[in-house]
């Protein structure tokens, strides 16, 4: 169940901008983010490749020496292609409560930084994340923070999220869940 | 007490003083679930006296490791310290109360105040401070070690601790719930180990709702959670779901089973593990009742008073290509608010099952019973929603009482189970909300009692429950 250690992710170079990359990276994670918020579930996990990894570890808070907190075995969601399938026909059925009224959300999706990988099909990219989520008639919301580790992948013309891990800002998750995507 | 409905917001004591009666009719007052002073009271009164869930032993393997935990709001230090000893220490500093413990988990031989630098061995015990001849000459430190929770005991690696120096023995607290540990969590020579860190999330519900719906509300499977049954999470029928066992187990102890009717019937047996898990299991361990009952186990749901539940059950988190998986969740619900609850979800397999296997059902519990859980994600809803109801001015000048009543006297379809092969008293089939009453009695009893709550038995606790027509089943 070891995952590779998020903090591995390729680093940031200030010395290179490889424009086409970024600009392919930034328009797939904004239309990403567009479906998303606009609840066109099903459209969006035609974004998803089969060999989808998406995880998001729990984090736990942790003296300096012993690194961010990330957990290596402990996750808040842990899917592959099925489990994520199993979400989106959940969300489709009537019963689907816990976004039956939907929860208005805002993907705030910045400080993109991508780079070439492998034969050049697949894009790594990191960026950084804000949620806004608010329910029924109420002011207040939830606010979800933290930065996406992903991995895309072109094939058959069409990209495609091959990973994703998303690092949380929080310990304890200040959303009552996680019935929308990350 | 108010006779008549007068036009005020009742106070807490007021409120207590009145459930007892109204509890007999199977009727909750909606205020005990938003109330500022009743959430007061109840750190005082519930969680200060009650055993306590800590953390599983698995989580502090070696000396040194030690994760930060909560009693009610009280932080605590969950340790073993150098001689292998579990300890539950205040995490509070002796000379000004500064936390000692600033991370959530580690290994430290010491603790050490960032503000003086009081520092305590992991055993509690103070050792020094910077310049202390100079500061205190020949003050005795032992008189300063870090205060303790007033007991500590383990039951297959779960650890539970009291602040209440009148509270029995764990084995006492628990009643009849004691026998249930074994067939559920006894069975394996090596026993049972976290996997990971406990997910942490909140809700603007009262910490009473998760306890309530674990100890036995099978009934909202029917219509809250019909998603699951539709794209196939859950495998059994909703109504057939509903032919299971209320089992109530005394002192506010509550769970539900559903069973095969003998070894022989198809489906799931020993909670739906693996083979290769149940190779594991072995009659030696428990005795030849527990170990019949585990073998026929296909779920197990509860609460152990008053905020520790479990689910033992076979699910899967892609049901189109991975069958059912045997699962453990623990899970508690730590008060924060009259209408803020923290949840803790541990996910708990066998130390002894295969990697594989393990990852699998970890996958299949954190799937459907986490913050992101698909079958979890919806309970927030109508939780959520309770507390809202019950903290608004008219619940409470109209004395708004909730419907508890499900397996009630004339009108009950559930009844005493003859046939249940366990200690307590058991009730069939789920339509029963006896469980719940049983709970909120033995809440209203720590609620209202000066002295330490005397113990309830099974019996007593479903009689109380509004059953009059109750005896007890042995084992």
């Amino acid at each position: 169940m070891q995952a590779e250690t998020p903090t591995s992710a390729f680093v940031t170079s200030a010395a290179e901008a490889d424009i086409e990359t970024y600009f392919t990276a930034l328009q797939w994670l904004h239309h990403e983010a567009e479906l998303l918020d606009d609840n066109r579930i099903t459209e969006w996990f035609e974004l998803i490749d089969q060999d989808i990894d998406y995880r998001v570890p729990i984090r736990v808070t942790r003296e300096r020496a012993a690194g961010p907190g990330f957990s290596t075995d402990g996750w808040h969601m842990f899917e592959d292609y099925g489990s994520l399938a199993a979400r989106v026909a959940r969300l489709e059925t009537e019963y689907a409560w816990a976004e039956d009224p939907p929860s208005r959300t805002r993907r705030l999706v910045t400080n993109v930084r991508a780079a070439r990988h492998g034969d050049g099909s697949l894009i790594e990219v990191k960026s950084n994340l804000l949620i806004y989520r608010g329910r029924y008639d109420a002011p207040e919301f939830n606010l979800i923070a933290g930065e996406r580790h992903d991995t895309l992948r072109r094939s058959d013309d069409r990209i495609r999220l091959l990973k994703r891990m998303v690092l949380l800002d929080q310990a304890t998750v200040a959303t009552h869940n996680l019935a929308i995507f990350l | 007490m108010r006779t008549e409905r007068e036009n005020r917001i009742p106070s807490a004591e007021e409120v207590l003083l009145e459930m007892g009666a109204s509890l007999d009719e199977g009727l909750v007052p909606a205020q005990i679930f938003n109330d500022p002073e009743l959430h007061k009271l109840e750190l005082e009164r519930v969680f200060s006296r009650a055993w306590c869930f800590i953390g599983h032993e698995s989580e502090i393997p070696s000396p040194g490791d030690y994760c930060l935990r909560y009693i009610g709001q009280d932080p605590f230090i969950f340790v073993r310290d150098e001689s292998g000893r579990v300890r539950v220490l205040f995490d509070g500093c002796r000379h000004r109360g500064a936390m000692v413990c600033r991370a959530e988990k580690g290994n430290a031989s010491h603790f050490r105040c960032s503000y003086h630098g009081w520092t305590y061995k992991n055993t509690g015990e103070l050792i020094g401070a910077p310049a202390w001849r100079d500061a205190y000459g020949q003050l005795d430190k032992k008189e300063f070690s870090l205060l303790s929770a007033t007991a500590t005991e383990s039951i297959h690696g779960f650890v539970f601790a009291t602040l209440d120096e009148d509270a029995p023995p764990l084995d006492e607290y628990l009643g009849d719930f004691r026998w249930y540990m074994d067939v559920m969590w006894g069975l394996a020579d090596n026993g049972l180990e976290v996997v990971g860190e406990p997910q942490r999330w909140v809700m603007d519900a009262n910490w009473k709702q998760g306890a309530d719906n674990f100890a036995g509300d099978d009934y909202h499977t029917l219509f809250l959670h019909k998603s699951m049954f539709e794209i196939g999470v859950y495998q059994i029928p909703p109504r057939a779901n509903m032919f299971g066992y209320h089992v109530h187990a005394g002192n506010g102890h509550q769970m539900s089973f559903s069973i095969a009717p003998d070894r022989d019937d198809p489906g799931p047996k020993f909670w739906g593990y693996d083979p290769e898990v149940v190779k594991l299991f072995r009659e030696e361990n428990v005795t030849p009742e527990q170990f019949e009952l585990a073998f026929r186990s296909r779920v197990s749901v509860g609460t152990i008073f008053p905020n520790l539940s479990f689910l033992q059950v076979p699910l899967t988190h892609d049901p189109k290509n991975t069958p059912p998986q045997g699962c453990l969740t623990v899970r508690q619900w730590q008060p924060r608010g009259p209408n803020r609850v923290e949840v803790w979800s541990w996910y708990v397999v066998w130390k002894d099952m295969p990697e594989r296997l393990k990852e699998l059902s970890y996958r299949a519990a954190m799937g459907t019973f986490s913050v992101s859980g698909i079958f979890e994600q919806d309970d927030a809803e109508p939780w959520q929603s309770i507390a809202r109801t019950s903290g608004t001015v008219f619940a409470r000048k109209r004395n708004l009482q909730y419907n508890f009543q499900m397996g009630m006297g004339e009108h009950a379809t559930s009844k005493p189970a003859a046939d249940w092969p366990g200690p307590g008293v058991a009730f069939w089939p789920r339509y029963e909300e006896g469980v719940q009453r049983s709970l909120y009695r033995r809440w209203h009893q720590f609620m209202t009692s000066a002295s330490y709550p005397s113990s309830i038995s099974a019996q007593e606790s479903a009689a109380a429950s509004g059953r009059r027509d109750v005896s007890g089943n042995g084992a």
